[in-house]
């Protein structure tokens, strides 16, 4: 769901496009102030390899049906490993490096996709908390974790949707109902993936998941 | 360390993998832009790397692994000094508030 700049093509989409930077630079702020006050030292080796394993996974297309592919995001998977403020930080990395260096996703766009993807992947950590009642131990915590992430890319697909409509003669209400269909079938992708890798990590290396060390946490905002 | 080196390597691996199987077919919003005829205006910016790939190498999978690898290890440094920045020097334990 990366936005290029291709389809920024008239003053609303342009409006809309410094509409999500502002948004976007308002909740990287305070997830930055959140986590300088959050994470210890250990969580940086974790940052820089989840981080690194998100972009290799995004390049990795699978096929839904009708000719069309999708890939997991990563947001819900980066918010458990490390909570939500470095989870919008390090998609937020990931995106960079694709919109500079690879040309996948705009520059212009770039508020919008940092949005779409680092601000509302974050914030789907609120969601397992609220499934799970905080706690990690909670036997809700993987199918919490795949509602999440189906609702991550759901919320995603849908802010995308009405991004782009300047673009779409039928506006949003083509834009809408089509994104939405398409991305019901790939957040199910990303919840299986999202899901098979957080209950592997569980089993196998339990102390990665830093992130749900911050479910008791009260959200002060 | 030796872990953190073992992650990074199975991430080189999965990429080597996966990346002959990844799907080419358009993305969701692709599909819907071609569906409802849209067509997108050549970007101002094409990026180093456009598409994963790198022009100069003209094996279509060599050219995508190493441009996959590239990025893979940009990430990695860029978040790692992320990280650096982010946590105060003295700081040990987790936060509790």
């Amino acid at each position: 769901m990366h936005i290029p700049d291709g389809l920024i093509t008239n003053a609303p989409s342009i409006a809309a496009a410094v509409v999500m930077w502002i948004a976007s630079i308002a909740f990287l702020a305070w997830s930055w102030k959140k986590a300088k006050a959050t994470y210890s030292r250990s969580i940086t080796a974790l940052l820089a390899i989840s981080s690194a394993f998100v972009f290799a996974a995004q390049m990795i297309n699978f096929p839904i049906a009708f000719g069309t592919s999708g890939h997991l995001v990563g947001g819900t998977f980066l918010a458990v490993l490390l909570g939500p403020y470095a989870a919008m930080l390090s998609m937020t990395i990931v995106l960079l490096m694709q919109a500079f260096f690879f040309a996948d996703g705009g520059i212009i766009a770039f508020g919008m996709n940092a949005f779409n993807m680092a601000v509302i992947g974050g914030l789907s950590f609120f969601l397992i908390k609220l499934f799970t009642r905080g706690s990690a131990g909670s036997r809700r915590l993987i199918p919490s974790v795949f509602i999440a992430s189906w609702v991550s890319v759901m919320v995603g697909a849908l802010l995308a949707a009405v991004e782009v409509s300047p673009a779409f003669a039928g506006g949003i209400l083509v834009t809408v109902p089509s994104m939405l269909f398409y991305h019901a079938i790939i957040g199910l992708g990303e919840g299986a993936i999202t899901t098979v890798l957080i209950s592997s990590i569980q089993r196998m290396q339990p102390a990665m998941m830093g992130g749900l060390t911050l479910l008791k946490e009260k959200t002060k905002l | 360390m030796k872990k953190h080196l073992a992650v990074v390597a199975s991430i080189v691996v999965f990429l080597a993998v996966f990346i002959p199987l990844a799907s080419s077919s358009p993305d969701g919003l692709e599909r819907v832009a071609e569906n409802f005829g849209v067509e997108e205006h050549a970007p101002f910016w094409n990026g180093l790397m456009s598409d994963y790939a790198i022009a100069a190498i003209g094996d279509p999978y060599v050219s995508t692994l190493l441009a996959g690898v590239l990025g893979t290890f940009m990430v990695l440094l860029a978040a790692f000094l992320l990280g650096k920045m982010m946590v105060p020097k003295n700081r040990e334990v987790l936060n509790k508030q």
